[in-house]
């Protein structure tokens, strides 16, 4: 580290050595120690800081002015809201009550989903006959003989 | 009842006037200042005082609590500040000293030393975004990672701001720093 390279440590990071970067605070104190120059470097750093911190901090905060701002905000424009507002609205319920109540019809709409998909709830004998109405038509429509010829495939 | 930032603000989400005027009523003081440090003007930074509470009021059922509220507010203020001096006509730096000195707190800077009033007017001279820098850091105390935040850039580009800053200062100021004691 040479002189230079200290000043432009000392305006990036200031004079506190509390908030220097931990991995280059051990070699910057070693060279301040080190040389009576970089020592009046960094006396001169620090009391720039100090003027600087004094300076801008004395145009403090101003209780008269934010109270003439709060008396100008008394008429508030529309809020902007997001445009999936209204539907987490509308999806806001509240189940916490209800809630084994909710399972049970989820459950009773699965397992009648199910029987209605699997055909369970029709009986054999139905099955049976539908299928031979089936069969008998198909075979009859094959079979009939032409409109006009009378002749037979 | 907890009546943190974050806790008003979610019910400034919901619309919340009276929770409005309490953040607005807490946070205004501080950032009237900083916006006048910034600024250099007490009727400008009245205005962005303003400007940033309303948009606190109008985007509140947008905002994510990703970062402290003050940090967020800061963010607004110092952008409408640096969007403000953009949008301005230019000055002639004398003519910007004179406007300087119509504000409120006019008298009690005559009666401070040379000292500090020629820095003050040689920060207000500065380049926006190192003035900014320079106030955010020693007025404000922030850290650099927090000025990079609020500055929306990178650590290393603060860093750049506030070297080119203090230099612009010492050249403005000559030996003046060295007689500080």
């Amino acid at each position: 580290m040479n002189n230079e390279e200290l000043q432009i440590f000392l305006d990036s990071h200031g004079t506190d050595p509390s908030v220097w970067p931990e991995s280059q605070r051990a070699a910057v104190e070693k060279f301040i120690a080190s040389s009576a120059e970089a020592r009046a470097l960094f006396e001169g750093a620090r009391r720039f800081d100090a003027l600087l911190t004094r300076t801008a901090s004395r145009a403090g905060a101003d209780e008269a002015a934010a109270a003439r701002v709060l008396a100008r905000l008394s008429d508030l424009p529309a809020q902007k809201r997001p445009f999936w507002h209204w539907p987490l609205v509308l999806l806001d319920w509240q189940f916490a009550p209800a809630w084994p109540r909710m399972a049970a019809l989820a459950c009773c709409a699965a397992v009648g989903f199910g029987v209605g998909i699997a055909g369970l709830d029709r009986t054999l004998e139905r099955y049976e006959s539908l299928q031979t109405v089936t069969t008998q038509t198909d075979i009859a429509s094959i079979f009939e003989p032409e409109a006009l010829t009378g002749a037979r495939p | 009842m907890d009546d943190s930032d974050e806790a008003l603000m979610a019910r400034v989400a919901r619309g919340d006037q009276p929770a409005f005027r309490a953040l607005a009523r807490r946070h205004l003081p501080a950032m009237v200042g900083l916006a006048r440090r910034v600024l250099g003007n007490t009727a400008d930074a009245e205005d962005v005082a303003q400007e940033a509470m309303l948009r606190v009021w109008t985007h509140a059922p947008r905002w994510q609590p990703v970062a402290a509220f003050k940090t967020w507010l800061t963010r607004i203020v110092v952008n409408l500040c640096l969007d403000r001096k953009r949008r301005a006509a230019w000055v002639d730096l004398e003519e910007a000293g004179d406007l300087v000195d119509r504000t409120p707190d006019a008298v009690e800077r005559m009666e401070t030393n040379e000292r500090e009033r020629q820095l003050q007017s040689a920060i207000e001279k500065l380049p926006d975004r190192q003035r900014a820098a320079i106030v955010l850091t020693y007025s404000e105390g922030m850290s650099n990672a927090q000025v990079a935040d609020i500055l929306d850039t990178s650590v290393s580009a603060v860093e750049t701001l506030l070297i080119r800053g203090k230099q612009n200062l010492r050249r403005a100021l000559g030996g003046l720093i060295d007689e500080e004691g």
